[in-house]
């Protein structure tokens, strides 16, 4: 359960007709996290454990409207000068304040409200041990920049929720050839806001649906007039759509983003990348809660999944750039989620990585486990 | 599940009738001029409602911990205990909102103390919602349940 620091009376269960409740100061305490073991096929890649992500949670109440949130995440255990992986960051930070149901004005460290894993990413809320590879290489999740904004729902039972952002912009020296603009990101870290850059979301929810509809735009060139001048110098323009769909044991999502990068040629004359003009892609996955043929009555869920992503980080590629077709990857995960609560999973999958070259492809079994509280 | 421990106690209590949004609620619900009369009960007070002599049900107002604020809930019952419907009240955080849309709530109505109510089951969730969905469902169970022994007794009548 989540802590509650410094709230009086709690865990009394007392109906009152009574909505004032006392602005009382309080502090929470979450988090979430999870530990992988992934077995690559094929000679000398021996299996690896990782304790991916420790992450701790933890929000204050100033009073009935204003509210601090933040989620502070430890990377793969440990950090150490001179050894590679590991990273502590701040994955969101920011005030949040109320003004009414229909709108929250925010500002700080955010979640660019892009796709379905970005802003919903604890573990026990998607299949598979590892995010999905889209989310990785086309919405590079976790993605987090600093700006302003407002987060809400329509008025009037519409079923409409919106985010929207004004944000630092991505930076053109970090795209890349197969991980598109995920190293671009600038993650609040003295980060350049000579781009500012927007993003939002519309989304709409019935009981067992969500349907959504994200967008990025903003310039990257930074001050770099090589690459380009003015606030949207060599813009990056993403479309994303999503759908979720639950009904009893059966469950599907699908995710699909098209970003272009209009001045591909310059950055890469600049940066010596390969940047293409278009990363695009999406996957697909069903999934079926066995459970429900063998132990109707229980609340515990056992997916059976299986997910396809399709995706190309070189969709289209400017002059000067010959495609790698290594880059065009599809990707098959069949695999198993155990819940024995609805916030904790214990997944193990096997994935098929294969491209269009034929290059480089293996196949992977992964076993995990995740929580969040 | 232990988030039924963050079933929060109301400290406040107000004098004279129930605040204005309790009264649209129950006015939604059982129709406008019907007559509200507030009964003390242990620690907490349950609203009586009635027309002309005749009872039309009871309603409470409970909250349950989200993410990290409370979510005000209100949940109605008819003379014969079975759940009339549930209102939000007061929505603090900036997700999981959907949980104030009728097309959720309306999956409560009808049902008694005797129904299970389980997420993913009786109850569809909402995708990104989750947190909220289990917190509100596990406080109305709460609510009804407390309802139903309190009219069974005798206790509210």
């Amino acid at each position: 359960m989540r802590t509650l620091v410094g709230w009086g009376l709690f865990a009394v269960m007392a109906p009152c007709p009574v909505r004032v409740l006392p602005a009382q100061e309080r502090t929470t305490v979450g988090g979430y996290g999870e530990v992988h073991y992934a077995n690559p096929t094929g000679p000398k890649t021996p299996p690896v454990v990782n304790l991916a992500r420790f992450v701790v949670y933890l929000a204050h109440s100033f009073d009935d409207r204003l509210a601090f949130r933040s989620e502070l995440e430890v990377e793969d255990a440990k950090l150490e000068g001179g050894r590679p992986g590991g990273e502590v960051a701040l994955e969101q930070a920011y005030l949040d304040y109320r003004v009414a149901g229909w709108i929250t004005l925010r500002t700080g460290l955010v979640l660019p409200p892009v796709g379905i894993v970005n802003e919903t990413h604890e573990p026990p809320t998607f299949n598979g041990v590892e995010r999905p590879g889209f989310d990785h290489d086309v919405i590079p999740t976790t993605w987090r920049e600093i700006g302003v904004g407002a987060v809400g729902t329509v008025p009037g039972g519409s079923g409409l929720a919106y985010r929207v952002y004004l944000v630092n912009g991505l930076r053109a020296d970090g795209l890349s050839a197969g991980e598109g603009i995920r190293e671009g990101r600038q993650e609040g870290r003295q980060a350049s806001f000579a781009n500012p850059s927007m993003t939002g979301r519309l989304e709409w929810a019935r009981p067992g649906v969500k349907i959504g509809g994200s967008f990025w735009y903003g310039g990257t060139a930074d001050t770099n007039s090589a690459v380009g001048t003015g606030t949207f110098g060599a813009p990056v323009a993403l479309l994303s759509a999503d759908a979720r769909y639950d009904n009893g044991p059966f469950a599907m999502r699908a995710v699909v983003a098209t970003i272009s990068v209009s001045d591909a040629e310059a950055i890469n004359a600049t940066y010596g990348q390969s940047v293409g003009s278009r990363i695009a892609g999406g996957y697909l996955e069903g999934a079926y809660d066995l459970l429900r043929l063998f132990a109707p009555a229980s609340s515990q869920k056992l997916n059976a999944f299986v997910r396809h992503e399709r995706y190309d980080t070189q969709a289209s590629v400017p002059a000067g750039v010959t495609r790698d077709r290594s880059l065009a990857r599809r990707i098959t995960t069949v695999g198993v989620t155990y819940k024995p609560t609805w916030n904790t999973a214990f997944k193990g999958d096997y994935r098929l990585l294969r491209n269009a070259a034929g290059a480089g492809e293996g196949e992977v079994l992964s076993l995990g486990v995740g929580y969040q509280f | 599940m232990k988030r039924a421990l963050a079933l929060l106690l109301l400290t406040a209590q107000t004098p004279g009738g129930p605040p204005a949004k309790v009264a649209a609620s129950i006015a939604r619900l059982f129709g406008p001029g019907a007559r509200v009369d507030t009964l003390q009960v242990d620690s907490g007070s349950v609203l009586r409602v009635s027309r002309a002599d005749s009872l039309l049900g009871f309603a409470a107002v409970g909250n349950v911990l989200g993410k990290d604020q409370p979510i005000t809930f209100l949940v109605a019952v008819d003379p014969t205990d079975r759940l009339k419907d549930v209102d939000i009240l007061v929505y603090r955080e900036p997700y999981g909102g959907e949980v104030a849309y009728e097309p959720w709530r309306r999956q409560f109505r009808g049902k008694s103390a005797r129904d299970s109510l389980r997420v993913g089951k009786e109850i569809r969730s909402i995708s990104g919602a989750t947190i909220s969905v289990h917190a509100v469902t596990i406080g109305v169970r709460r609510v009804l349940a407390q309802l139903t022994a309190w009219h069974a007794s005798g206790t509210i009548r």
